[in-house]
């Protein structure tokens, strides 16, 4: 690694606490590296789940009949599972901002 | 809402990082007693300082959140002392590195400064399996705020016990008469220590960012029944 750095930059003193310095950036940037990984996973699972919740979302709108008529909007909101605050209270005061 | 700035923010730290090694490695003169190797000091003493001023913040947004009840402050205290920890590690794994270097050994036992770093440092590991253990959410986050007051008000009194104690070989920089560094090392410490702060509080926010979008897609999850997935009062707190 220090032959690496030492290629890169010759500026670098090649004696012993050029070493440790090298060592000393070396861990906290591959500290940095490692934070910054795992965060990516958790941001990858994230992507995902939004993808299946807007291929659920997509499915069901799909599914869903067309636009019912006033006469009909009682039995569609007890049936059907819409998104969004219109389908029951208790999701009405999930999904407020 | 919490990514909000967050990229001014990012700039910002990565200017000032640029700006501080740029200063570290080409204006910053060579220590005359331990040489090349003192250029640690400029990663490892800013790693040190803002880890402990982010334990205290965490206290701080503790003391709110018991006070307003408001899980956002948990939010708050839980992610500045999860960076925080992550800081310490790096503060520990470079003051070995500097303690090899110009003392010959990885640890020094007997130094009250370094002992005092690793007892925080475990204080603070607890943290985690003690917040996990407690199911219920809101329990979880009254008994996280306690301890992080708790632990936060042990953090300056532990700095100012080692300040107070003899130091073995442990440097003391800034408590000699003249303020120890001269202007040109000075000025390069303290570009060290806002880049530092500024990487401190980028990663913050972006903890939280992350955090909050995994509340909001678990909210949406709720919201048309999908399935949310395992239980998850490991994943603590959930910010929306």
């Amino acid at each position: 690694m220090f032959h690496l750095l030492l290629a890169a930059d010759p500026s670098v003193p090649n004696d012993i606490g050029g070493k440790y310095v090298a060592g000393a950036y070396v861990v906290f940037i591959v500290l940095l590296l490692i934070y910054v990984a795992i965060m990516a996973m958790k941001l990858a699972r994230i992507e995902k789940g939004l993808g299946e919740v807007a291929e659920i979302a997509e499915a069901r709108k799909e599914a869903a009949p067309a636009e019912p008529t006033e006469s009909e909007a009682p039995a569609a909101t007890t049936h059907t599972v819409t998104p969004g605050p219109a389908a029951s209270g208790a999701t009405a005061q999930e999904t407020r901002p | 809402m919490y990514g909000k700035g967050l990229r001014p923010l990012s700039i910002a730290t990565v200017v000032m990082w640029a700006i501080t090694l740029s200063l570290v490695f080409f204006y910053a003169p060579i220590e005359a007693d331990q040489g090349f190797l003192q250029k640690i000091f400029y990663l490892h003493v800013p790693l040190a300082i803002i880890a402990l001023c982010g334990y205290v913040i965490g206290g701080i947004f503790a003391v709110l959140h018991l006070r307003r009840d408001d899980p956002r402050w948990d939010a708050y205290s839980y992610v500045s002392i999860h960076i925080s920890v992550i800081f310490t590690v790096g503060g520990l794994l470079t003051g070995a590195i500097w303690a090899k270097g110009s003392w010959g050994h990885w640890w020094v036992w007997n130094e009250p400064t370094l002992v005092s770093f690793l007892i925080v440092f475990l204080l603070y590991a607890t943290y985690y399996p003690f917040r996990y253990a407690i199911e219920d959410r809101q329990r979880q986050a009254r008994y996280a705020s306690v301890f992080a007051i708790t632990a936060g008000a042990f953090v300056p009194l532990n700095f100012l016990a080692v300040r107070a104690s003899a130091s073995l070989v442990h440097p003391r920089v800034f408590a000699t008469a003249e303020g120890g560094l001269p202007t040109s090392m000075l000025v390069t410490f303290l570009c060290a220590l806002v880049s530092m702060g500024l990487l401190w509080a980028t990663l913050v926010k972006f903890e939280l960012s992350a955090k909050s979008a995994q509340g909001q897609l678990k909210r949406l999850r709720r919201a048309l029944d999908a399935p949310v997935g395992p239980p998850s009062s490991r994943i603590a707190p959930e910010v929306h």
